[in-house]
């Protein structure tokens, strides 16, 4: 499904997004009555590049991207890291709809380091054909370090998206990369949970030689299997899943720092185990709101980094 | 099917066969503490939810495994194990697997000691050249005594079923009378569970679980230790 954009006497070449070999998403693969899948304007790219310059300064040396993906340029607003670039990545799409495709290669060349999230939470629209879909390439070159901690997700009605991450990651570089789902528009009309008709995540680790260590997979298909049962997510409305990889010592004194527990009270439970293969760690998180979730994941997100950095994480913005 | 095969079918389904499935209790034990799972309704569900993840996740690689053992093809039997050890994303559960599968696998070999595949199969665990799961080891096992692949997948969730039933007993205030009828009635969901499993790929395999996920945690960051998960 590449296309080539000409603007000009300019072309480039945008990658493939293909979901073809995902057979949970067959029965959604219908076409869009409005504009087809791929077309300019639903084939978001993004690919941005992180390396030291010579100055020992981190910056976003490289960046292309096609609409509706914006990323505007690096900012550098981290009081504790502050040569850290900071990236949020915008669509000016609004929400994702039927029959768009989005792909986002992430790399940090060696010894770099970034924070990249969204600007805003990111709706997956009601459909009533076709899916949703994004590709994620993410590299980390030698002693890399990438804080990826985007806003949560919201599936609404009939809604379906897939998505398939690839963290490339060096033995000693680490990254924590976060996802946050609701369970739907919780406060839309009378409430909206776990409307949607499915969603399909999948997350490799790997290393740059081609080691496979770890691949998570989950599909959430509410009118096959209910997912308000015991042992799913009961009666919790938001999941955030975090996947570390770092080194074994670090991952060891995170895990070690790192409580599992169930509060009645708050309605709050998380829970932290290690990756296959030595690959690090995965915390998951699961609450009734995003607030006290984002707000876990974010203390977590920051015992990583003092462990890996020697700083925390500084508060959250207010509007945030 | 002969009744030979059948006779084979129920010693490898038994409760008393043994590779260790007394010691484990599927994260029931943590959820019993917490007053999550506290009668049958609740065992119930968590059962299922249970029987539904090992269904598209173990299931699934034991079906791939019996396959490749028909057609001679331990490459896949191979493969099939490191992958279901990758996408095993609980620590406690992947060392239930290995445990539970090497056991498994030093059984097998006397049961068929001259069975080429599975003492390759032995070998490369022992040098840990492939990490040994249950499911591959059910697989092999069920292929070898020429058991059918449906009656392998039965064999598999029965197992699953009948270990947190088992364990409910000594953590749970449920009686037997509670157990047998929900094992009888998670039966039913079985035919479903397996017309869908044997069509998946391995790269399909999946599972959205994170309360259990939660509870696994808890007991392998806690103290207590009825059960080794």
């Amino acid at each position: 499904m590449g296309f080539d954009y000409q603007l000009g006497h300019k072309t480039s070449s945008v990658p493939d997004v293909d979901f073809s070999d995902s057979r949970e998403m067959k029965p959604y693969d219908t076409k869009p009555k409005a504009m087809y899948v791929g077309a300019p304007g639903k084939y978001g790219y993004l690919r941005m590049g992180f390396e030291i310059d010579p100055r020992g300064k981190c910056i976003l040396r490289d960046l292309d991207r096609r609409v509706p993906l914006i990323a505007q340029q690096a900012l550098y607003f981290d009081e504790e890291m502050p040569d850290m670039p900071c990236v949020y990545i915008l669509s000016n799409s609004g929400q994702n709809m039927e029959g768009d495709r989005y792909r986002q290669d992430i790399t940090l060349r060696e010894g770099a380091f970034a924070f990249v999230s969204t600007g805003a939470a990111t709706k997956v629209a009601e459909m009533n054909c076709n899916y949703a879909g994004m590709v994620q390439n993410i590299i980390l070159e030698k002693d890399a370090y990438l804080e990826y901690l985007p806003e949560p997700m919201i599936p609404c009605r009939n809604s379906r998206y897939i998505s398939k991450t690839s963290l490339v990651v060096d033995p000693t570089a680490t990254v924590t990369y976060s996802e946050i789902y609701m369970a739907g528009r919780k406060y839309y009309k009378e409430g909206e949970l776990y409307k949607f008709d499915i969603l399909s995540v999948c997350c490799t680790g790997s290393r740059p030689d081609g080691e496979e260590l770890f691949r998570e997979k989950f599909v959430i298909q509410p009118e096959k299997e209910n997912p308000r049962n015991l042992g799913i997510m009961g009666s919790f409305d938001v999941f955030a899943n975090v996947i570390v990889m770092t080194p074994r010592d670090k991952a060891d004194e995170i895990y070690a720092a790192t409580d599992a527990f169930i509060d009645r009270d708050k309605k709050l439970a998380a829970g932290i185990t290690r990756l296959p293969n030595d690959a690090g760690l995965l915390y998951k998180v699961i609450g009734m709101e995003t607030g006290p979730v984002k707000k876990l994941v974010r203390e977590f997100c920051s015992r990583v980094r003092m462990t890996v950095k020697g700083v925390p994480i500084p508060e959250e913005f207010p509007w945030r | 099917m002969p009744l030979t095969t059948i006779m084979h079918l129920l010693q490898f389904t038994d409760s008393t066969f043994p590779v260790g499935t007394f010691s484990f209790s599927n994260g029931l034990e943590t959820a019993s503490f917490e007053n999550i799972v506290h009668d049958a309704r609740t065992l119930e569900e968590f059962t299922r939810s249970q029987a539904y993840q090992a269904a598209f996740s173990d299931g699934v690689a034991a079906l791939h495994v019996h396959r490749a053992y028909l057609r001679g093809d331990y490459g896949t039997i191979a493969h099939a194990d490191r992958y279901l050890l990758m996408f095993k994303m609980n620590a406690e559960a992947r060392l239930m697997l290995r445990r539970m599968g090497k056991k498994l696998a030093e059984l097998s070999m006397r049961l068929f000691p001259e069975n080429e595949m599975i003492g390759k199969w032995l070998e490369e665990i022992n040098s840990e050249t492939v990490p040994g799961t249950y499911p591959v080891a059910q697989g092999l096992a069920f292929a070898v005594a020429g058991i059918d692949e449906k009656s392998l997948f039965s064999s598999h969730q029965y197992g699953i079923i009948n270990m947190v039933l088992s364990a409910a007993l000594r953590c749970v205030k449920v009686s037997h009378y509670d157990t047998q009828r929900i094992l009888f009635k998670l039966a039913s969901d079985a035919d479903s569970m397996y017309d869908q499993a044997k069509e998946m790929d391995l790269e399909e395999m999946h599972a959205f679980y994170p309360q259990l996920d939660i509870l696994a945690s808890l007991h392998e960051k806690g103290n207590m230790r009825m059960f080794m998960n």
